[in-house]
């Protein structure tokens, strides 16, 4: 089909695809244009850090279904993108990323995940299949995500996301770029003997690296775009930028004191999953993060209520469990808010970015993973609690081994099994139980 | 002889033979899925029963392990692996992550990981020559030629050959020397060529990864004849195309990565399979298809997804969700075949 096709193609699609979305959530008496005005009453600099957060996000989310945010039409070419695809390398081709995950968890917060995840049960998707996945394989089958222009996927960290991204092809008939990114370069460099492990290090950045420039040569034969090799240099700048204030922020709460409110909204950037990196508007929401908790940062005080590490991420429905920890706990730290990566280099961007992606942590051993948190995790930290969904293997298959070596190196971690968009299960008097039992036990 | 074990099929055992031990092929044989109490209950039971198995000694007669980044669960077993390291006999241990996509890059950098898998078996077992792996080579080379051999007789109409007589083959490959395996492969082949079966039976596929053994029992029990096992426990153990490389580890990573693929493939090579589907049924004259789907393994739950909702096949498809050691609900697989034998009826008529 050509690129001229594909554009008048999409862009009657997404006009029906923002309907249904609106009416998934409960919104179907809403216009489109409506929604939109709905979402951006507020001015952007008046808003709290997170807020901005959210702000970038919506925008971007409207943005992919060919609306500004003053609700006008305007045609954005959109990457269906998984996890862990970087995207500096997008929005240098002028490209919005649309991250399945982090709609699924938009879904949920709306309440709406459920019904999409029966959807897709009731259609061939096993129910031990990640509820993620689950949730967006039935928002394809009932067409509320916009119709993508291309599909970006790595091999990286989750399998179910992956080779949902090929049925997503299938069904949209859109060509799908896979990344496969080398499993355990991370450990090799902790763990490195000799030089030929320097050099395999290198080939595995080499090999990133190549596949970044096939990528950017499909990209421009299946929609046109072109790199913009200087944006790529600005937008290196930012990350770097981000990243810094991220950092800053990062080691005001986990090693210093704010008395500026963060509860589970610490947990809401989820950096290391935002498909937000490169954009100019994150450097602002960072910054801002960290102005706040600097201007709040005070000594070291008594502590009150346990000053606890949170690791992976959070449920995003409606649930109590996440209000009686606000109360209860004070977040020093988030895993997926960790600065895991060195400065981007500008002059030399696609591989630099390589670098990052084969030098991502969570893509290596439980163990060398759990010995990056015993290093950084301060000694005034009371505890670990790690929210793992029981249909990630990722994660939640490392928890027996992580929890053996935080116990040994004496950091006390509870870990709950739960699930992150999926409220069927969700038994909150039963978790509770089990926090208000690890509490007591930290507190002694 | 010293045996190496190895876990999936996209291990080049030629390598392994090459250091001069027996590879071993790890299968759902353990009886200790329920030992594993250190990656717990998300993880398939393929990899579970490998765990458990390591932890209760029953893999103390192998010198070492080759365990293979597959997927995710077998990326979690690789560390559970080196967690007990030192409650777990055998002494050496390699991960050798696979590339999932199949490029000119990919191949390149899987030679690259091989060389480094030859590396630590010479630092275990002793020097490995090029031509001692060109001389692996050809005797698994030997080993493909003849299951091809098998594989074709299957594919007559009149076949004598049982879908448990494979399971049986398939089940000493993975445990006996090669070159033994061939003797009997050639003796099987010697046996079967001039038979030929008068029961035309619903013939039947069996999908998916690693298989179930009571499975191709139950099927075969309930009345129909198994043509082929497109699983990694079946037919894609002894896939590939040999090209002419001359360097050994290229060689081996073409032919490992370019075989008729496992649902962890993604990218070109994965739609190839969706394609290829409609040639094996083809082929194998099948009547119907039996996807096993192991409980917690992704890539064949979302395999299965794409297979039944987006692949345009004409005969019937059943999945069976199951672990590796379950048992079969025979009545769900004897309801199958009467619908086939139904339907073969029919279509007869």
């Amino acid at each position: 089909m050509s690129h001229e096709n594909t554009v008048k193609e999409n862009t009657e699609a997404r006009k029906i695809q923002l309907k249904n979305f609106l009416k998934a959530n409960g919104l179907g008496d809403i216009e489109p244009e409506d929604a939109v005005k709905m979402a951006f009453m507020s001015e952007y600099k008046t808003l709290s850090p997170s807020a901005k957060r959210g702000y970038v996000n919506a925008k971007q989310f409207f943005n992919a279904y060919n609306f500004n945010t003053s609700g006008e039409f305007e045609y954005h070419h959109v990457a269906w993108r998984s996890l862990f695809v970087p995207t500096e390398i997008m929005y240098a081709m002028n490209l919005i990323p649309y991250t399945t995950e982090m709609v699924a968890s938009q879904l949920a917060m709306a309440g709406a995940s459920s019904e999409r995840i029966e959807t897709a049960e009731g259609s061939n998707f096993s129910g031990d299949l990640c509820s993620f996945m689950k949730t967006v394989a039935g928002g394809v089958i009932e067409n509320i995500f916009p119709t993508p222009d291309i599909l970006l996927t790595s091999t990286h960290i989750c399998d179910p996301s992956a080779k949902y991204a090929e049925i997503a092809s299938h069904v949209y008939k859109r060509p799908e770029f896979v990344l496969d990114i080398p499993y355990g370069i991370y450990d090799l460099y902790r763990n490195k003997k000799n030089k030929a492990d320097e050099k395999r290090i290198e080939e595995a950045v080499e090999y990133v690296t190549e596949q970044f420039y096939e990528m950017i040569e499909f990209v421009t034969q299946k929609t046109g775009l072109e790199l913009d090799e200087k944006k790529l240099k600005q937008i290196c700048k930012w990350t770097n930028e981000a990243r810094k204030y991220l950092d800053e922020g990062n080691n005001i709460i986990l090693y210093e004191r704010t008395s500026s409110k963060k509860g589970i909204k610490e947990l809401d950037y989820a950096a290391n999953l935002m498909q937000t990196w490169g954009t100019e508007e994150i450097v602002d929401v960072y910054k801002s993060r960290y102005e706040d908790y600097k201007k709040n940062q005070h000594e070291k005080r008594e502590i009150t209520v346990p000053r606890i590490a949170w690791f992976h991420l959070r449920p995003y429905f409606k649930n109590q469990l996440m209000s009686y920890l606000d109360e209860k706990i004070e977040i020093s730290g988030s895993q997926v808010n960790f600065v895991f990566f060195d400065e981007l280099d500008p002059e030399d961007p696609v591989r630099s970015i390589a670098r990052r992606t084969v030098m991502h942590p969570a893509y290596s051993s439980v163990m060398a993973r759990t010995t990056i948190a015993i290093d950084k995790i301060p000694e005034d930290t009371s505890g670990i609690i790690a929210y793992y969904p029981k249909s990630c293997r990722h994660f939640h298959g490392g928890a027996i081994m992580e929890n053996e070596m935080f116990k040994k190196a004496g950091i006390p971690i509870l870990t709950i099994d739960g699930d992150c968009v999926d409220d069927r299960g969700d038994d909150f008097p039963i978790v509770k139980t089990r926090v208000d039992r690890f509490l007591k036990a930290i507190s002694k | 002889m010293k045996k190496t074990g190895w876990f999936c099929t996209y291990t080049p055992v030629e390598l392994i033979h090459a250091a001069n031990t027996i590879p071993y092929g790890i299968r759902n044989d353990s009886k200790a899925e329920h030992e594993d109490v250190l990656l717990g209950d998300s993880m398939c039971s393929y990899v579970r029963s490998c765990m458990g198995g390591a932890l209760t000694n029953a893999y103390d007669d192998l010198s070492g392990v080759v365990i293979a980044h597959s997927c995710e669960c077998m990326r979690r077993l690789s560390d559970g692996w080196a967690f007990r390291q030192n409650q777990i006999k055998p002494k050496l241990i390699h991960i050798l992550d696979i590339p999932k996509i199949v490029t000119e890059s990919s191949i390149k950098f899987f030679a690259g990981s091989l060389k480094r898998l030859k590396n630590d078996l010479e630092n275990e077992y002793g020097p490995i020559s090029d031509e001692s792996i060109f001389e692996s080579i050809e005797k698994y080379k030997t080993t493909r030629i003849l299951f091809t051999q098998v594989e074709d007789m299957r594919k007559n109409i009149d076949s004598a050959v049982t879908g448990l007589e494979v399971e049986e083959l398939v089940n000493d490959y993975f445990a006996m020397p090669v070159e033994v395996f061939n003797e009997k492969l050639k003796k099987f082949i010697d046996e079967k060529k001039d038979l030929k079966s008068d029961d035309l039976k619903p013939r039947i596929m069996i999908a998916g990864g690693p298989g179930n053994k009571s499975l191709i029992k139950a099927i075969e029990e309930a009345g129909a004849l198994c043509v082929c096992e497109n699983m990694c426990t079946g037919s894609r153990a002894f896939a590939g195309t040999y090209g002419d490389e001359k360097d050994p580890f290229e060689l081996l990573a073409r032919l490992y990565l370019e075989k008729n693929p496992c649902p962890r493939m993604l990218g070109e090579k994965s739609r190839y399979k969706t394609d290829e589907l409609p040639r094996l049924i083809n082929d194998y004259k099948v009547d119907g298809i039996i996807y096993f789907s192991m409980k917690f393994c992704a890539n064949m739950q979302m395999d299965w997804a794409l297979l039944k909702n987006h692949t345009d096949i004409d005969i019937p498809m059943k999945v069976i969700e199951g672990d590796i050691s379950s048992e079969i609900n025979e009545r769900e697989v004897y309801s199958f075949v009467k619908r086939l034998k139904k339907r073969k009826k029919k279509n007869e008529s």
